[in-house]
């Protein structure tokens, strides 16, 4: 039994098999699209019982795209569309190189516009005949019936091949698709200004990608237009191979730079508390003292009570705004506390806040009264990391696919005939043909082909 | 703006066109119908025009971009290209009737880009994700498509009133639509265009995408609803193509396909998306 009459190749070579795989394939997309995917999904874990969450996650739903179903379905109809392929491409090869013998039968019932009795010899009407057409058609061969002699030429015929151009170019994006995945990364790269970077975190928090070099943020820029919408994003990055600075250049979306084989893409930004606050404090009647405090650093209060330490500094506490921790060590033993740089405002919206709470008086340290005057922020950038080897296979199959689409359905396979014949003493030229496809073209062609015999003067032919 | 008042007068002809091909069906006069032709050319004269006014403002505005950067300016490419395509169509075949069907589409549009309140008529400058070269080529791209389909929806409309002779409505109405058979062939033809364009678009789309987000493709909603859209359009080929569909069952695939590409383009935005600007 050969292969092709298994059943597991009949049942692979089934089109009604591509349209239930189409419409399986369009169901799961729809539904990867109302189900929240990956990170988003986390939100829904708290909505739902953990079993239910358990359940779904083992049928992955929440990664629908990169699901076994998923996959399977694509698998299936990449099986589907080469058994298809292979089974139909004798029947198409046969279309492409089929040589109809020409047919008494072509040249019944032509309407006299597609005739004509041109004055001239018979041997100069052929030649002219057979100028005509090779002008206008690549392919010209000549035939001798019963009846006359007739030339046909056919230009197009490529088009019952490009239906294989068009599956090929699909299974060149999926073979791309499949390789992207499985040999590709994709990670981000957060970097502070100023800072250096040698590492992308992977998505979906699968660790981190040395990249094998480092990458500095010089800067990072953010222009708005008038209106507040923002006009530029752009990290100015400079790479640097052991130590030494390989390349430097401005960052922007939709400009990536490339690095030993690493693109590298302006995705977002953000500030950062910098760790640096600047702090007063002020004892009973004493003048207020203003200074710059760095996370960790500590110093000796004036009046030599105690000493100060910096344990946190946070851009936005609790959402109250920035905050710095501060632990002071004396004779009277450890004591922490946080200092709110709107604490007048927490104050107004929770009454009684230092007798529930007596963590966040900044008085808490007697005399001293604590203020923070800001957090100084930064920008950091966040830049996206990617290599993908299949990305050539995938541009690959992009233009095959659109190739084989135009030569499928913009190529005409058309023929033409025309017979020269002795009709009582004059020549009779009559011209016909057959394209794929109904429309005007044809028509035209056949009308200025009979034209070349009926105009006078015609040697343009 | 100039512009706004241009488009709001080609908004009116639509409408008339509208109205003249709803009349010239019902009461079987090729006058009306003629109107109706003439109005809605007229319409895309000046809807053409108005577009390119609209491009000599922004860069009047010192923020030069090509109309077609936000939900406003894409449904108004979008119903210039659903006129354009039809009046090809209606040229090349000399039938009105599906004018019916397709040019209310095109006054829906621009009658909801300009009185929507959710629907921002300014001319806005373009964010950086947008300042890109790949922005005009996918979105004539998508937009040819859409209007394609649109046209393709007209006809398999017709196509099934067509289908529904038994059960009456007036005669001369039915007698104007043409042959199913030559409903059918136009209705595919669309289809087609369509589709080379949707899949232009979507390419144009994924080049994009590599250049701005570092990714052709993530699988955002509107990038996995423009590929639903595709394979439904992709089946309705294969089964007239291979299977040899006909008739009705090809023309409520035009239908699925339609709703698929509505749900791509306005749905779409009620999903978390990438694409939140269109
Ligand atoms: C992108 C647009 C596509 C076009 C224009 C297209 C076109 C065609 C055409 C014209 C045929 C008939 C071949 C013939 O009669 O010789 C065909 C067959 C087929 N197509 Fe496609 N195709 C496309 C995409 C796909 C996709 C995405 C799949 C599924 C993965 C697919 C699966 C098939 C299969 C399995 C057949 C064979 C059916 C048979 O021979 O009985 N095609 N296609």
């Amino acid at each position: 039994m050969g292969i092709k009459q298994s059943p597991v190749w009949s049942f692979f070579s089934s089109l009604r098999l591509t349209l239930v795989l189409l419409a399986v394939l369009a169901v799961l997309a729809v539904v990867g699209t109302l189900v929240p995917q990956q990170e988003t999904a986390q939100e829904l874990a708290r909505r739902f019982s953990p079993g239910t969450i358990q359940i779904l996650s083992t049928l992955q739903v929440f990664d629908l795209y990169r699901s076994v179903w998923f996959l399977l379905v694509l698998g299936l109809l990449a099986a589907n569309l080469v058994v298809c392929s292979l089974n139909r491409f004798p029947v198409s090869w046969r279309l492409f190189k089929a040589e109809t013998p020409a047919d008494e039968r072509l040249f019944r019932d032509l309407p006299p516009e597609r005739t004509a009795y041109p004055k001239g010899d018979r041997e100069d009407i052929l030649a002219r005949a057979e100028r005509a057409l090779r002008r206008r058609y690549r392919d010209v061969r000549r035939e001798e019936l019963d009846r006359g002699v007739v030339f046909r030429g056919q230009r197009g015929r490529v088009t019952h091949l490009g239906v294989y151009a068009v599956h090929l170019g699909v299974l060149l994006i999926l073979a791309g698709g499949v390789a992207g995945a499985l040999f590709g990364f994709d990670g981000y790269v957060h970097i502070g200004e100023g800072e250096t970077a040698t590492a992308a975190d992977l998505q979906g928090g699968k660790g981190q990608r040395n990249l094998g070099f480092a990458v500095r943020c010089d800067r990072f820029l953010v222009e708005m237009y008038d209106n507040g919408m923002p006009k530029t994003f752009q990290s100015d990055l400079t790479f640097l191979k052991n130590g030494q600075p390989a390349l430097q250049g401005a960052l922007l979306v939709n400009h990536p730079l490339t690095f030993e084989g690493i693109r590298f893409y302006q995705s977002s930004y953000g500030r950062s508390a910098d760790g640096k606050a600047r702090l007063s404090f002020t004892a009973k009647g004493e003048k207020k003292t203003e200074q710059t405090v760095t996370l960790g650093e500590a110093f000796a209060l004036p009046g030599g009570e105690g000493t100060v330490q910096v344990l946190r500094v946070e851009e936005d506490m609790m959402q109250m705004g920035p905050a710095v921790k501060l632990g002071i060590r004396s004779d009277r033993g450890g004591i922490q506390f946080w200092v709110f740089r709107d604490i007048e405002r927490i104050r107004r919206d929770n009454p009684g806040l230092y007798d529930q709470v007596p963590l966040f008086n900044p008085g808490l340290f007697a005399p001293y009264i604590f203020a923070l005057e800001g957090v100084e922020e930064r920008y950091y950038t966040v830049l996206k990391a990617a290599t993908d080897p299949g990305l050539p296979l995938v541009m690959a199959g992009g233009l095959v696919l659109l190739a084989g689409l135009m030569i499928v359905f913009v190529v005409d396979h058309r023929r033409v005939w025309v017979l020269v014949e002795d009709a009582r003493g004059k020549v009779r030229v009559a011209v016909t043909g057959r394209g794929q496809r109904t429309s005007a073209g044809l028509d035209r062609e056949l009308s200025d082909l009979v034209r070349v015999f009926k105009e006078k003067g015609d040697a343009q032919g | 703006m100039m512009s706004s008042k241009i488009l709001a007068w080609v908004t009116f002809l639509y409408f008339a066109s509208f109205t003249g091909y709803l009349i010239g069906m019902i009461r079987g006069r090729d006058l009306w119908g003629k109107i109706a032709s003439g109005a809605a050319a007229a319409g895309l004269l000046a809807h053409t025009a108005a577009l390119l006014l609209r491009w000599k403002e922004s860069y009047d505005l010192g923020i030069g971009h090509a109309p077609l950067s936000n939900l406003y300016e894409s449904l108004v490419f979008f119903a210039w290209a659903v006129v354009f395509l039809y009046l090809v169509v209606e040229w090349r075949t000399r039938n009105r009737a599906p004018g019916v069907f397709v040019v209310p589409v095109a006054f829906f549009l621009m009658a909801f880009a300009s009185l929507s309140p959710n629907v921002n008529d300014r001319i806005q400058p373009l964010i950086p994700a947008l300042q890109s070269n790949w922005l005009t080529s996918h979105v004539i791209t998508c937009f040819m498509g859409y209007a394609a389909f649109t046209v393709a929806f007209g006809l398999a409309i017709l196509h099934l009133i067509k289908g529904r002779k038994k059960t009456g409505g007036t005669s001369r109405f039915l007698g104007l639509i043409p042959d199913r058979e030559d409903l059918e062939e136009l209705l595919y033809q669309s289809t087609l265009l369509g589709f080379v364009f949707l899949t232009l678009g979507i390419m144009t789309g994924s080049v994009w995408a590599h250049y701005a987000w570092g990714a052709y493709w993530s699988w955002d909603p509107k990038e996995t609803w423009s590929l639903i859209t595709w394979i439904v359009y992709a089946a309705l080929l294969h089964a007239r193509f291979v299977r040899g569909w006909r008739g009705t069952r090809l023309a409520v695939l035009a239908l699925v396909g339609f709703a698929a590409m509505l749900f791509t383009y306005l749905g779409v935005n009620y999903l978390p998306s990438l694409h939140a600007y269109m």
